[in-house]
Parts: structure tokens; C-alpha cells; sequence
């Protein structure tokens, strides 16, 4: 009977030693590799799911949701569709977002620029230029009916039902001077990750992608914010919360 | 129970162990002990592999996440590729070791120099450093608060609450006659005269007399104030200066004002054109109402989070002195 006890606490004892060690193997390799050789590895990428899952349902699920695939009402993005508004989604990119935000109010976020209102007057001229953010000089970049001219024009490249008149008129008032979607979007409106601007062609909206959205992001701008986590999560949780997100992205939902 | 029953009830069991029976159970005793030494020292074997595995060095001189340790404070792994990046224009699997060397010993030296403005209490000493930390800090705070879009209801209803911010300028084109006075510019009539003789000519104006007919008859002059043309009000009210420009902007198109006495003699005010101000409404002034609403959402935050700060703090004020 006393063997058989020892023997059982023996192996327990084994057994719960072997697995402190294996994790803590495994929280020291997360953060020893560079951030994409993690995500190479299964054992690291199940290990950084487990790690990950409880803190994204903590901290992440309010703007992202259960499901990760976004809330257009406060235009987060989808973390499963592999599109990437900052960046080209490597565990690099998204370690760096998840340490410092966009637009979080420090040096170091992503914060090149905000969709401007083009609808609004003057406001676009004077957006993120120290020193004269709000102040309003001139009229509006666009009127309402043009604005909408813009949004047949994106439905239409996004192949979706739209007018071809306005379409037209819309085409040529994306290229047109200081109201050129093209300058942040690209020459092709393939989107420019630098200024985080997204690609206007794949139809994917993180506001929505009804015409009335599409009215609302060109008309009153958008500028939305990610928190930085740095300070409140550990670095092996941002690593891991990274990795995972990446996972998910390419389709791997451990 | 007294021993010897308790030895006469245990005594048939152990006749029963006899024989063959006997033998099998004596077997059967050596091969749980050995199955339990076995297990004993496959458990420690277990355990010991354990401790054989490739462990985390705990006490590495760097922590993993960390490109370099400067006196006990962390370089990023992420910033260190971050910037190695931006330095090198290239992807960072494509920088060569000699430049992540540069760019690491570049960020150790400015690491060390931040060090050594802590060190040297450069918040506290140095203006720029302060104004930057607490920019940076309301910055931080407001950035929440900025990212909400408004909705139309919350700009009108913060229209209607501040509707006196959105009060165009008046615009207004008037002559100022004056009299002048007690020696003033060659002139020795006394202040009495002057106001009566101002007196008369404003009876002579509101009774449909022209302007040119009135000043050449009493001897008015035109002060020189303000110009010919339209001025919009902040400008007439600098020419004009602010008794008289109270004056003016109570006078519609056409009016003619009583004498006013100033320094230099008694005026008379006659208002060609007036563009009183007006409020904008809501779909004009809606961009400046956006910008005012944005910007009072910041000192919101800011207030805030001082709010929050002051609720932490032990602030001591010397006795004779308040805040």
C-alpha cells in the first residue's frame, strides 16, 4: 500500500516538475526567436494559443469580439481575414500594434494620418499639421452629391450593383488634387499599409460597407484608435497574443 | 478484543499458507515490491528528464524579448528591429550584422543618455523635458476620447449650448466727425461750444442734412479713424477705439449718433452701412462646431485624468499658500 502511494506521488510529482519545465521552456523559446520564427513552430504556436486565448477574451473581445472578426460600429478590424490595414500581418507587425496601438497618443504608435472629412468644410486641410489641427479655413473638399459620386465609384470597382454615370463622375474626383483618394490609397486604390490606408478594392470595410457607410467614412472621416498594451500585458503575453492572432489569420484556430 | 482471540482468529488464515498456495503468495509480495521499486524509479526517471531538458537560462543576461540590458532597463526586441528597419531601408532578415551592431549601440547610447537625464533630474530642470512629459501625458489621455466620432444629435446639442461661439462678425462703413477741441489741432473753441454746436449739427443730420454740408458749416473734421470702405467690427473697434466703437455698433444703417466726448474734442458718429453680426446656423458653422466639440472632448480628458492623478497624489501646499 505505501508503495503504491509513493509510486503514485512519484510520477505526479515527475509529471508536474516535467510540465513547469516544458512551459517554462517554451515561454523562454516564445520570446527568444525572432517574433515569425514563433509562428513557424507548432509546439510554440499551440503553446501561444493557450497563453493568448483567456487575454484576448479579457482584453481584446470588447472592440474585436467573441468571433474576432471585428465590430464595424467601432471599426475594428477583422483579425481572421489575413487584411491588414498596418503592416502585412508578419507577428512582427502585429506585435508591434498590439505593444503600442494605432493612434494611441505616444511616439511610437501607428499614427500617420486619419481618413480626413471631405464632406466637412475646410477640416481636411488642417488635419494632423502641428499647429493648426482644427482650424477651419476654406470650404468643403466635397459636396454631398459628389461624395456620393465616390461611393458608386467604389461599389463599382468593388464589383457590387452600381450607377455608371455617378461611377464615372466618381472615378475622375478620386484623382482629382487636394481631394485625390489616390494620394493615401495608392495609384491602383490597392491601399498603402505604411499610412495604414486600406485596400478600396477587395471589399472589406472595417466601418461597414453599405453605401451609406462608404458616405459617412468619405463625408466625416474616420479616425479610430487601438489602445497600447505595452506596460499592461507582459511581453509574453503581447508575443503570444501576436502569434495567435497570426495563427488565426492564416486560418488556424487551436 | 484481548490478543490471544484476536491470535486464534488469525491463526487458521496462516495454516492456509501452505504449499503451492504459500509459495504463490510469498512470489506475489516479491513482485509488488519490485514493481514498486520499478515504478519508483521510473517516476524519478520521469522526473529527472524533466530536469535534464534544455531549461530556460533564468539567469541569462538578457531576458528573452530584449535586444540588450543597459544598467537593468530593457532594450526591445521590437523597437531594435523597428528601427534597424527604418535605418537600413530593408527588411531586418536582410540587414547585415554589422549594421544591427550600429543600430544597437546607436540605441544603447541614447538609452544611456535617457538614463542619464533621469539621473540628472531633467524632468524637473528642464522646461522642454516637463512640457514634453506632460504633452505626452495628455496626448495619451485624450486619444480614447478622440477616437469616438460625434453623432449629429451631440453637435447640435453642443451647437445649441455654445451657439454665442458661432456669431459671425458684423461688418459696418461710417464716418466719425469730430469737433475739436481747447487747442486741439489749431482748434480754441471750449468743450461747451463744441458739444453745443455737435448738438445742433446731429439735429441738422436726423433732420436729412448731407454730411459735407454739416461738417464744412460747424467745422467738423474727419477724425481719420477709420477708412472709407467697409471695416469688419474687431477692426473698426481697433480704429475707432472702444468708447466710440460701443457707440458705433449700436447704430443701424443710416443712424446718426448723439455727441460723444473723447480726448481729443466731441464726435459724431454717422453709419453709412451696418452688417450687424449674426449666429451661424447649424449646417454652416457644423465644421468649427466639429472642431470645438473634438477639442473640448481633449480638455475634457485632460481634466480627467488630472482628476484621477490628483486622487492618487499626497499634495502638501506650505501653509499660507493655496492652489
Amino acid at each position: 500500500m505505501l508503495f503504491t502511494l509513493a509510486l503514485l506521488v512519484a510520477i505526479g510529482g515527475g509529471l508536474v516538475v516535467r510540465a513547469r519545465l516544458h512551459r517554462e521552456q517554451l515561454a523562454y523559446r516564445l520570446l527568444a526567436d525572432l517574433p515569425d520564427a514563433a509562428a513557424q513552430a507548432p509546439s510554440l504556436a499551440r503553446f501561444a494559443a493557450s497563453v493568448a486565448k483567456p487575454i484576448f477574451a479579457e482584453h481584446c473581445t470588447a472592440c474585436h469580439g467573441v468571433d474576432m472578426r471585428g465590430k464595424p460600429a467601432v471599426g475594428a478590424p477583422d483579425l481572421t481575414d489575413g487584411v491588414w490595414l498596418w503592416g502585412n500581418g508578419s507577428v512582427y507587425d502585429i506585435e508591434r500594434i498590439i505593444l503600442y496601438g494605432v493612434r494611441a497618443g505616444i511616439s511610437k504608435t501607428r499614427d500617420v494620418d486619419d481618413m480626413p472629412a471631405f464632406g466637412l468644410k475646410g477640416t481636411f486641410a488642417y488635419q494632423g499639421v502641428p499647429g493648426f489641427e482644427g482650424r477651419i479655413v476654406g470650404g468643403a473638399a466635397l459636396d454631398s452629391g459628389e461624395v456620393w459620386d465616390l461611393v458608386q465609384y467604389l461599389l463599382k470597382i468593388n464589383h457590387r450593383p452600381y450607377q455608371p454615370e455617378a461611377a464615372n463622375i466618381g472615378e475622375r474626383l478620386s484623382y482629382q488634387g487636394s481631394t485625390s483618394c489616390r494620394d493615401c490609397h495608392a495609384a491602383d486604390l490597392k491601399g498603402v499599409s505604411d499610412y495604414g490606408a486600406p485596400d478600396l478594392t477587395i471589399n472589406v470595410w472595417n466601418n461597414g460597407g453599405t453605401p451609406q457607410d462608404l458616405y459617412d467614412s468619405i463625408y466625416y472621416g474616420r479616425h479610430r484608435m487601438m489602445p497600447a498594451w505595452q506596460g499592461v500585458l507582459t511581453l509574453e503575453q503581447i508575443r503570444a497574443l501576436a502569434v495567435y492572432i497570426h495563427s488565426v489569420s492564416h486560418g488556424d484556430r487551436r | 478484543m484481548p490478543l490471544d482471540a484476536q491470535t486464534a482468529r488469525a491463526r487458521p488464515q496462516q495454516a492456509n499458507i501452505s504449499g503451492s498456495a504459500g509459495r504463490g503468495l510469498l512470489n506475489s509480495s516479491r513482485r509488488r515490491i519490485a514493481l514498486s521499486v520499478a515504478g519508483i524509479v521510473l517516476a524519478l526517471a520521469l522526473a529527472a528528464t524533466g530536469l535534464f531538458q534544455k531549461r530556460a537560462p533564468r539567469q541569462a543576461a538578457v531576458p528573452p524579448g530584449y535586444a540588450a540590458l543597459v544598467n537593468g532597463q530593457g532594450v526591445l526586441m521590437s523597437d531594435f528591429i523597428s528601427e534597424t528597419q527604418t535605418e537600413t531601408e530593408k527588411p531586418f532578415g536582410e540587414t547585415t550584422a554589422a549594421e544591427r551592431a550600429r543600430v544597437l549601440h546607436q540605441m544603447i547610447d541614447e538609452e544611456l543618455l535617457v538614463q542619464r537625464a533621469l539621473a540628472l533630474d531633467l524632468p524637473e530642470t528642464a522646461t522642454e523635458v516637463r512640457t514634453a512629459l506632460a504633452d505626452a501625458v495628455n496626448a495619451q489621455a485624450a486619444a480614447p476620447a478622440l477616437a469616438a466620432q460625434p453623432t449629429e444629435a451631440a453637435l447640435f446639442a453642443y451647437y445649441q449650448k455654445h451657439r454665442a461661439r458661432y456669431e459671425s462678425y458684423g461688418s459696418m462703413q461710417l464716418r466719425d466727425l469730430v469737433l475739436h477741441v481747447g487747442g486741439f489741432r489749431d482748434t480754441d473753441q471750449t468743450f461747451s461750444q463744441a458739444e453745443a454746436d455737435a448738438i445742433e449739427a446731429v439735429y441738422q443730420l436726423r433732420s436729412g442734412a448731407s454730411a459735407d454740408y454739416v461738417s464744412e458749416h460747424f467745422g467738423f473734421a474727419d477724425s481719420g479713424h477709420v477708412g472709407r470702405g467697409p471695416e469688419l467690427d474687431f477692426a473698426a473697434k481697433l480704429h475707432l477705439g472702444s468708447q466710440l466703437y460701443q457707440v458705433a455698433r449700436r447704430l443701424s444703417t443710416g443712424q446718426v449718433s448723439d455727441p460723444t466726448a473723447t480726448s481729443d474734442g466731441v464726435h459724431v458718429l454717422i453709419m453709412e452701412v451696418r452688417r450687424p453680426p449674426a449666429v451661424e446656423d447649424f449646417p454652416t458653422a457644423r465644421a468649427q462646431v466639429y472642431s470645438d466639440y473634438r477639442q473640448a472632448l481633449v480638455r475634457q480628458a485632460d481634466r480627467a485624468n488630472l482628476g484621477v492623478l490628483r486622487g492618487h497624489a499626497r499634495i502638501l501646499v506650505t501653509p499660507g499658500l493655496s492652489e
